[in-house]
């Protein structure tokens, strides 16, 4: 029988409690515990940044990250971004600047972003640019997080 | 997955020691993780014991020495060096250093002292820290003693720190006023392939009191004083800097260069011969601003 350990946080706003494995990473407590799998495992190794989780509101690799670091404290996936069915501004901003192809990054990118737009509002080019080079993909997505910060100058539609 | 390991999460260095004591020598410390738990998903490395010491107070703190100068916890984040305001006002090169070590995700939970305790030949810090004669403090149950960094990185992956001792804390000596430290590498994606640092100092309008170190180039982070003497006397100008550093292209002849995927030793000479360059302007300015 592995030695298991007590795992309490909250979890999009919600309080959890589990029994897990020291070993087991954040990722795979999301994924395969909770079934939260908006949360991808990819390079596996912190390079790619797919994994992305806000843990107290920093970016973290979910993939390289024992779970039971996290005890305590307060983890958000993308899962919990949108509120009562309404997509973040950010989530909107990828949708109409057309920030993504394949998709498979954009929990990831949508996660380094918000932190990022979080600690800096107004953001410049070239801070969104340096804030999201360690997330990987090719599309256009440094044009929507730069909508987001514009939107959020701006008066609500 | 990991491969299964017990944990322990001392909260002092006590618990922490006799935690190692016990565990029969089948362990290793653990901060970040981003270099510990890599090897371990990748089979490279395995361990029936993890001491997470992120939870020792004795390893956190950044403040100004007697002397002047730093002591940096060894648990400190890279990500809160980057942001430490004393950092940006008294080792700006530092700070800078840290803003573009790997990746966010990285600087968020990857600390100093695990960094210079894992020992990778590209490590920033350390590169850096070599330049600025920079010490480390180790704890043990038999006491603290401070290493230099240059007695302390011993080989890839190698140093002189005991089986169970811990990186306690990383200290920069205090500077005069007319004092620049700087640090340039060119990284293909986050690996950087060639890293200079440069620390000068400025007395009667003359560059003086040099110190080179090259990263990533070499086994570990190594001093060069061929590239240290092409500066040292120089007009504190930087037209004057820009020509010794072209006369300066044997400097790192002589070192052991490791060619990688990125190039040829050669190549990488040629690098550190450019970044040699870059890191001795914004060294100049940087101790401009006080002399």
């Amino acid at each position: 029988m592995p030695e298991t350990m007590d795992l309490d946080l909250t979890i999009n706003a919600q309080r959890r409690s589990m029994r897990i494995e020291a070993r087991e990473t954040l990722a795979e407590v999301l994924r395969d515990g909770l079934g939260l799998t908006g949360t991808k495992i990819s390079c596996d190794a912190q390079v790619c940044g797919a994994c992305t989780v806000l843990v107290d509101d920093l970016a973290v690799s979910a993939c390289t990250y024992l779970a039971i670091d996290a005890d305590g404290r307060s983890v958000r996936t993308v899962e919990g971004l949108a509120t009562n069915g309404r997509l973040s501004p950010l989530q909107q901003a990828f949708i109409d600047n057309a920030g993504f192809q394949c998709g498979f990054c954009t929990p990831g990118m949508l996660m380094a972003a918000t932190a990022l737009l979080e600690e800096d509002p107004d953001p410049t080019r070239e801070a969104v640019i340096h804030g999201l080079e360690g997330n990987l993909c090719y599309a256009q997505i440094i044009d929507a997080v730069l909508a987001a910060a514009a939107s959020g100058r701006e008066p609500v539609r | 997955m990991i491969p299964r390991f017990t944990l322990h999460r001392p909260r002092t260095l006590e618990d922490a020691f006799a935690a190692f004591e016990r565990s029969g020598g089948d362990v290793a410390w653990i901060a970040g993780g981003t270099e510990l738990l890599q090897v371990m998903k990748m089979g490279l490395a395995q361990f029936g014991t993890l001491i997470d010491v992120k939870a020792i107070p004795d390893l956190h703190g950044l403040e100004r020495s007697p002397d002047g100068g730093l002591r940096i916890g060894a648990g400190t984040t890279h990500r809160l060096v980057e942001r430490s305001s004393i950092v940006r006002e008294h080792v700006p090169g530092l700070a800078a250093l840290e803003a573009g070590v790997a990746n966010v995700r990285v600087r968020n939970t990857g600390t100093i002292g695990g960094n210079l305790a894992f020992a990778e030949p590209h490590s920033d810090p350390a590169t850096f820290l070599l330049a600025c004669a920079a010490s480390v403090e180790l704890a043990s149950p038999r006491g603290r003693r401070t290493l230099t960094i240059a007695e302390f990185m011993l080989g890839p992956l190698w140093t002189a720190r005991e089986e169970d001792e811990l990186v306690l804390a990383v200290h920069l000596p205090g500077v005069d006023r007319a004092v620049g430290r700087a640090y340039a590498k060119i990284a293909f994606f986050e690996r950087p392939s060639a890293s200079v640092a440069v620390r000068l100092a400025i007395h009667d309008g003359a560059i003086t009191d040099v110190t080179v170190a090259v990263g990533s180039l070499t086994e570990v982070p190594t001093l060069v004083a061929a590239a240290a003497s092409a500066l040292d006397g120089a007009v504190a100008r930087s037209d004057a800097v820009e020509d010794r550093v072209r006369a300066a292209h044997g400097a790192f002849d002589d070192l052991d260069v490791m060619p990688d995927l990125n190039g040829s030793a050669d190549y990488k000479r040629h690098l550190a011969g450019v970044l040699l360059g870059r890191a001795a302007q914004l060294a100049l300015t940087e101790a401009m601003v006080h002399a």
